[in-house]
Parts: C-alpha cells; structure tokens; sequence
C-alpha cells in the first residue's frame, strides 16, 4: 500500500505536482493516510482552531464546535448543524430572467428562464459561491451530502468521536419552524 | 416457418453423424494437442445439444442463495486459487483479458460500419455459463451488464429445455424486453462448449448504423412506440455451425436501410466471438477446466471485494441527493404521431446511501413518467449503465459483473421512463441511453463529493459532458443510399478534477475510448466535408478548474443529391442546463444545432471569401455572419430533423460539449485564464465577467498580459456585489413559496413533471410539498 509524505499531497492539492506523478498516484492503490493529512494540510490553512471533521468542499467544513458538530466556511462564517442543509443558512440569488441569464450566459448560450432557473448560493461572510443550481421552479435544494460521520469515524476510521449524533436530516424541522412564523 | 424449425431436421442428421466423434472428444485426455481437442469440441464439430451436470436454471438459483446467504458471489469465502498461486492467477486474467482485446480488434475489423470500423463502438465480453461477465475488451463498456442479464434471461425463460444450446449455435437479441438497450444495439451470444459441457459464453454488441426503425438511422428519438423500433430480434437463435441462417441476411436487407453494414457488423460480431471461443478452449487445454472454472468465478468475487474496499476506502458513509434534468423539446417540430407534438422535461433525480458495510443502494425515487419517444430505459439497461460509471468513477481491478453485486438499484418508479414497462409495454427504447446517461452523470459529481470529503482529489469528476449526435440519410458520393453517423460525440472533454482542469476532446462517459475517428475517413463514408473541427470555447463550463472543452464540427455537404440531417439526441439538453454546478462552477451551456440551406458558399469558396469554420459569437454566429442562406438556422433547439433535403454546398453546425467545471470561477488562477485566452479556449467577456481577471492584449506579442492589482480588484468587487444581492434564504424562500404555490413562470412541462413524478413516487412528492409548506392537496 503506497503511502506519500504531506509535503507531496500539499503540492498535489495546489495542483503543483507534475501529471505524471499524479497519473501514477492515481494509477496506485489508495493511502489509507489519505484523510489524516488532508485534514491537517486543511486545517494548517484556516484561521479558526475548530477541529474540522470532515470537508464538504474547498470552502466547507464540518467542524466540532464544543458540543455541536456546524458546518463552517474557511473565512471562519458559522452556518448551522450539519444535519441541516447548509444552504437555507446562506445567502441566495437566482437567476430567472433572460437579463439576469445573460450575465453568465448569452445568445444561443443562453437556457430558457422559464424552463430552468440558475441558483447561486454564497457564503455570507466572504461572498464565495458555494454552490450553484441550475433547476426548475418547484425543486427544493439538493442537501448535497448527509454523511453518517459516527459510522465513518468509528468503523471505517476506527476511532470513535466522543459524542455520538442521529444520523438524520434535519432539514425539514427547521423549515416547520419557518412554516409556523410565516 | 420458424427459421429454427427449418434448420432442426438438418441439425439432427448432422448431430447423428457427428455421434461417434463427439463421444470421442469426451473421453480425450487434457494433454491432447489443443488443435485436435478444438476440432472435436468446438463449434467445428456438428451441433449436438449438451447439458451441464446442474440444469443452469438449478445453478443461477444456488448462485443466488449463495450469494444471499454468504455476501459472496458463489459462495466464494475464500480464493483459493489466488491464494495458493497468485501469479498464474493473475497471468489467466491477463490472458483472458488480451482474448477478449483480441476479439474486439478481429471484430471490429471484420465489422462493416464507420462506428465499429473507425469508432471502435463495440464490445466483446466472456461469460460464466449463468450469465455473469468475466472478462470484458475496451469498447462500450456500457453493455456487459446486459449481456450478463441477456444471458440469464435465455436461462430465466427455459432457452435450456428449448431451443437448447449446442456448440456452433449463435443467438441474438435487440429487445428491450428482453436484455437490450435499444434496437440498433444488437447483441450477440455463443456457448462456450469443452467436452461437452457448457463452459461460458462469449458475447458481443455493436452499433449497426440503421436498425430498421420508423425513420433512418440509429439514434431513434423520435419513435413513438415499441412498435416503430425496427427489426426486432428477440432472443432468437439466429445461426448454427458458426453460420448465420440464411433468412438473416434476407432479413437485414429487407428490413434495414444500410444492410451491406448491418450484415458486415453481425458477421463482425460473431468473428469477435468466435476469436474469443477458440482462444479460450486453447487456454483450457493448457491448464485445465478445473481450473478454468475456479478462476472465471474467483475474478467476479475479487471484483465485488474490489468495489467494496474501494468504496470504504476513498469514500464516506453516508447520502448523497442530486436533482438533475433534461429536456426534450418537440412541440411544432417535425414528429411522427399527433401525440409527440410536446415539451417534455425529464425529472432524473439520484439518491445514493453507502451503508457502514460499504453497500451502496442508488434510488432514482421520484423520476418522471415514460414519455411518447425513443427515450425510455429498462431497470437492466439502467444496471448495465451503472457498471459503466461504477468503473469510471469507483474503479476498477478486473471489469466484470462482480462490481453490480457491491451495489443495488432500487426499482424504478414503475411506469416512469426508467421503468415503463408495468405501465406501458409498448413504450420505445429507440435511443435509451439518452436520458440514462445524463441521470448517470450524477453518479460522477456525487462520488466526487465523497472523494473530496476523503482528500483523494485526483478522482475528483466534476460531471460529464452530454452527447449530441449528426446523423445523415440519403443518396451518398457513390450514388447509393446511405444511413449513419460519425462519432464525433465520442469526445467530450474530461470533467475536471479536484485539482485541475480535464483535458480537451479527451473523454466520453459511454466508453473509455473516447475517438471520434478520422475527419478524412468520414469524409469516405458520407457526402460531406470537414470545413472545421475545433475547439470549443467556454464549453467546459466556468469554475476554479474547468471541464475540458468540446469541439464544434462544421459540415460542407458534398456530393449528393440531398441528405437528411438529424441532430439526435442521445443524452442532450437544449433548453436547459445540467445541475452541476458543483463547488460554486457554472454548468456548461446548452446543447444546440444548425444548419444553412440553399446557400452562396460556391460563390464564396470561388472568390476565396471566409467560410465557417466554428460557432463563432454565440450572439452573432459564423453562420450568419459568414453565409448568405434561403434557409439560415444557426441556433435549433435539439433534437431535431432538417426541414427539407440538404444539398450540395449547405453547410451544418455541429457542436459536442465539454464536460463541467468545479470551484468558484473567481478562484481561478489567473495564470490559467491567461493561457485559455492566449489558446482562444475562453472569451475575453467571460475572462473578465465571469473568471474577473482583468488583461490586454498586445498585437506584437500575440499574448495576453494579466494586470493583478485591477485583477484583485474586480474579483473583490464581485464578491461585494454577490453579498449585495443576495437575500438570505428564509426570506426567499418565503417569497418562492408563494411563486411555486401560484405555478408562477413555470413553463407546462414543468408542471407535467412536476405531476408526474410526485404522482409516481409519493413519498417524494410528500417531502416536495412539506419543504415548501404547501397543503396535503395541492397538486402542480
């Protein structure tokens, strides 16, 4: 089982390593260190201490927050629990118009609004697009990912986190709370 | 008559004859030389029906509770072979692995179409006796788990008992009912006999280039029903003696618009098949059935063990949603019955839960109904599918069926277009793979959030481009009628990476040899001529590291009194955008056809005037730009077919996507958009506007030059601007709400979605309705 040092999965992830060395990595068996030092490459480049648990994406994080496990940006913005969708805790602008469309795209390009919307989700505190949606009017957001994280820690990873969460989606409690005050 | 009752007296005599030598074979010894053991059991020696010692019906049935009561294919707790001597074991996968390459280069060889002959669109497969792949060629990968499941059926449906399998015998399928994908897909299967005793199958399918369907050509969109999907062959014995009957080339050239083609790619086929026979009974001469057996069973299970451990180790456990859609826009087109006069879009949504065992479960709960065109799928095909991506993006050691056991489809939504046939037993398949793969191409974004959260980046696919066929039919350069396609659709970029772009006209999701062949052989096959074939900018869509581009192919028609174009959908979408807008990129941009007829390009060629080479400005196209027309349509939705004859000197736009980007766009190196602009693979507007690098271009250097401090500064501005108009998603939600609640600007395709798929899947449509508060009754 190939293993590589940090410095060499440093400068994979900066996309500074020559194809062919990423070619043969990929070519290899996987490192089962993989994690570790993704983690610790991840978070040597935040600015807050929030030991992250697991990335959603190169802005998103979930992170132990004392007792509770949020999903948190690299500019340091808190979000919500991660059993929530993060996106009904971030800004939004949608696309729905030709005018707005052709921003982004233009003439044969260009989608019909009425047919498909363009979704941009960005994080509060720094402006990032976070994730972007192209669907029709009626479709609620993807929740991207739900990982069961006990399961992965404590059986995949063998080392268990120190207080176990359901593994459920929460995503519709807070909307009934929404529901309720609208 | 039946062709297989005509040919049952002969069969019989022959078999007779052929007593004393087969009985000898029986009692030959391993050790004899294998050209002499070949000449007694294989398909050389006269067709005399054999029996396995367990009934194949009897063996799928243990196959399968041994399967559910261990977890393991076969029962197979432990490999044996592989334990006690890994090298041979691995050197007979080789082996069998260089047999089945053998047989797809002798296949495609003998093949007769530009798809198999210069695309390659093929595949040759070795089976167990019950089915399951062993072994697989290069080629389109898409259909072993068919084949595995064809096979099974014949067993399933007592094919044992009656016809019989004997050596010699070839069968054939192109019904979907049945194990097919779709009618121009033909599929064939020949027994693997040793001494007597069914041993595996080989097994083969190619792409004929017109399979008979309601209008030419093989990307059948626009078939209404079942019934206007071509010659339909199914599960039928349709040679012995390694000879195809007589009626079936009677068959192909009544019944299919390029039969000289059709015919060539069968006898392909089973030239692949027959390579991959006779080299097998060869390897089994050297060392042993035995063997032979073992090993064919314990590459299965090592694969089912390969994906599971791939999947605990480069992944998360977990769920994972992915809404996506297509569209397929036909109202006021030209179609075949009143009914198809629609707009249709496809709900395609995916659901993937990975269990802490490692057990993968994909749901497609909540996709929409069957629709009255060629874009409906069976559960089979869609497996057979998921092999296909499950190899890409899961990987692989050995490519076999061992894989589609480390992971379970839940049943479709009967009566939705992955599953019509509860509910309509006539719904077409004439081009279904065309929704499928775009439903497939989640699996790509999806796994790659996982290999993400694991920091395996490199495996990181942001999605898959989408695939847009040109097809032509009509009197060729030669004077003879001519149906088919060039592949240029078998090049989409490669979806980029966690940690960079994908590579340009590299890749393409249905087979792992992305090559849509020679512009100069093309030019052979059909009355047309290359004007261009490049790079398509922005097509990769737009994000910190963008899909590789796609390429726009430009079309001189050439030679013919006049063709027709079809620009076919095989998995497009025209009106709308993928949902893969994945870490902050914005999807690739919508699939679109044209074409100008009745033109002045002699006029312009004799004076040495600019053509058209690309699409150009996407608001002021080459083609209009360029060309002077009576008919100028540069920008079509698709799918559709020309209007009228195209003739000498028309010219045709034929663009193939790149696949999808990944990241926020204002995350892109400018060092990177420096060098798309210097290659003319992104538009200074979208350089600024959308990546928001900031750079000139100097005349004397032919080079941009990046200015960084205004770079800075437009990317900071358009973050502030982001935070500017954004609202937070409570108050839009609020406000959305009510819009969904009044069906505001929701197009009538989206509400028969809407309907459809909450219809098909209740409990999908319950979480729809309580996400956005609205009452138990409503209904879209």
């Amino acid at each position: 089982m190939p293993t590589y040092d940090i410095s060499e999965i440093e400068k994979l992830v900066d996309g500074k390593l020559p194809w062919s060395q990423v070619q043969e990595i990929m070519k290899e068996a996987k490192d089962t260190d993989r994690f570790d030092k993704w983690v610790e490459i991840l978070q040597g480049r935040v600015a807050w201490k929030e030991r992250i648990l697991l990335p959603l994406g190169p802005n998103l994080f979930i992170v132990q927050k004392e007792r509770e496990r949020i999903v948190k940006c690299r500019c340091g913005h808190e979000f919500c629990d991660y059993r929530v969708n993060w996106k009904l805790e971030s800004l939004i602008y949608v696309r729905e118009t030709a005018e707005q469309l052709a921003e982004v795209y233009r003439g044969m390009e260009q989608p019909d609004p009425d047919w498909i919307h363009v979704r941009e989700y960005y994080c509060p505190g720094c402006g990032s697009q976070l994730e972007v949606e192209a669907v029709p009017r009626g479709c609620p957001p993807d929740f991207d990912f739900l990982p069961d994280l006990d399961t992965f820690y404590a059986e995949w990873l063998g080392r268990p986190l120190p207080e176990k969460k359901d593994y459920t989606d929460k995503t519709l409690e807070v909307i009934r709370d929404w529901s309720r005050t609208t | 008559m039946s062709p297989t009752k005509a040919t049952t007296a002969k069969a019989k005599t022959k078999a007779v004859t052929a007593k004393g030598k087969a009985a000898a074979a029986r009692t030959r010894k391993p050790s004899r030389p294998a050209a002499v053991v070949k000449r007694a059991v294989a398909a050389k020696t006269k067709p005399k029906a054999a029996k396995p010692a367990v009934p194949l019906k009897q063996q799928l049935a243990m196959n399968d509770k041994l399967f559910k009561d261990t977890g393991h294919m076969f029962g197979l707790t432990k490999m044996k072979r592989k334990q006690a001597d890994p090298g041979t074991y691995e050197a007979a996968w080789h082996i069998l692995l260089n047999v089945c390459n053998t047989g797809w280069v002798v296949g495609c060889k003998v093949s007769s179409s530009p798809a198999a002959v210069e695309g390659g669109d093929a595949v040759w497969v070795l089976h167990l006796p019950t089915g399951e792949a062993v072994c697989t060629s290069r080629g389109i990968i898409s259909h072993p788990g068919l084949l595995s499941q064809l096979i099974r059926s014949y067993i399933e449906n007592d094919y044992e008992v009656n016809p019989g399998f004997r050596p010699g015998d070839i069968f054939e399928n192109n019904d979907p009912h049945y194990g097919g994908l779709h009618s121009p897909d033909f599929q064939t299967t020949i027994p693997i006999f040793y001494r007597g005793e069914l041993i595996g199958w080989a097994s083969s399918v190619s792409h004929v280039m017109d399979a008979g369907m309601v209008l030419p050509g093989s990307i059948g969109f626009l078939n209404p029903d079942c019934f206007s999907d071509g010659v339909p062959i199914t599960m039928e014995r349709v040679g012995e003696n390694d000879a195809h009957y007589p009626w079936y080339d009677r068959l192909m050239r009544s019944r299919t618009r390029q039969p000289e083609w059709v015919i060539g790619d069968a006898r392909g086929r089973l030239a692949g098949c027959l390579t991959i026979r006779d080299r097998v009974i060869k390897m089994i001469e050297k060392c042993g059935v035995d063997f032979f057996k073992d090993v064919t069973r314990e590459f299965i299970e090592d694969s089912r063990r390969y994906a599971v451990s791939r999947i605990k180790t480069q992944t998360v456990p977990g769920r994972i949603r992915k809404s996506n859609f297509k569209d397929l826009a036909m109202r006021g087109k030209r179609v075949i019955k009143p009914e198809q006069d629609v707009d249709i879009i496809f709900n395609e949504p995916m659901e993937i839960v990975i269990s802490g065992s490692g057990k993968t479960r994909f749901s497609m709960r909540g996709a929409s109904g069957w629709v009255p065109f060629g874009e409906n799928i069976t559960p089979k095909a869609l497996i057979s599918a998921m092999m296909n991506g499950f190899s890409h993006m899961v990987g692989f050691d050995m490519f076999n069926w061992g894989s589609a056991a480390a992971w379970e489809l839940e049943t479709p939504p009967p009566g939705s277009w992955g599953n019509p046939f509860p509910v309509n037993y006539f719904a077409s398949s004439g081009v279904a793979w065309a929704p499928a793969v775009l439903w497939l191409g989640s699996l790509y974004e999806s796994l790659g959030r996982l290999y993400w959260a694991r920091g395996f980046i490199e495996e990181v696919a942001a999605g898959p481009g989408t695939t847009m066929c040109g097809e032509f039919a009509g009197v060729n350069q030669y004077g003879l009628y001519s149906v088919g396609m060039t592949l240029e659709q078998a090049s989409n970029g490669v979806p980029a990476r966690g940690m960079g772009d994908g590579e340009n006209s590299a890749w393409s999701i249905y087979t792992p040899i992305a090559d849509f062949g020679n512009a100069e052989v093309n030019e052979l096959f059909y009355p047309i001529m290359y004007l261009g074939r490049n790079a398509w900018p922005d097509s990769g869509g737009y994000g910190k590291f963008r899909g590789g581009l796609g390429h726009t192919a430009v079309w001189l028609v050439k030679g013919t009194p006049g063709i027709e174009y079809m620009c076919a959908c095989a998995g497009l979408r025209s009106k709308i955008l993928s949902n893969h807008g994945m870490f902050g990129a914005y999807p690739k941009f919508p699939d679109r056809g044209g074409y100008a007829s009745k033109t002045n390009v002699k006029e312009l060629i004799d004076g040495q005037q600019p053509l058209v080479h690309a699409i150009g400005d996407p608001e002021h196209p080459d083609l209009v730009k360029n060309i002077k027309a009576e008919i100028m349509l540069p920008n079509e939705i698709a799918p559709f077919v020309s209007k009228a004859l195209l003739h000498e000197y028309d010219v045709i736009v034929n663009p193939i996507t790149g696949a999808e980007a990944l990241g926020d766009p204002i995350e892109r190196s400018p060092a990177l958009v420096k060098g798309d602009l210097d290659n003319a693979w992104t538009r200074p507007r979208v350089a600024e506007s959308i990546y928001g690098v900031v750079a000139t271009y100097s005349e004397a250097t032919r080079e941009w030059t990046v200015d960084e401090a205004a770079t800075d500064a437009k990317r900071a501005a358009i973050r502030a601007a982001r935070k500017e108009r954004g609202v937070p998603f409570k108050q839009w939600w609020q406000e959305e709400r009510k819009k969904v609640l009044n069906k505001e600007q929701m197009a009538p395709p989206v509400l028969d979605m809407w309907r459809s798929s909450m219809q098909l899947s209740p409990d999908y449509g319950k979480e729809l309705k309580q996400f956005w508060n609205l009452p138990d009754d409503f209904a879209f």
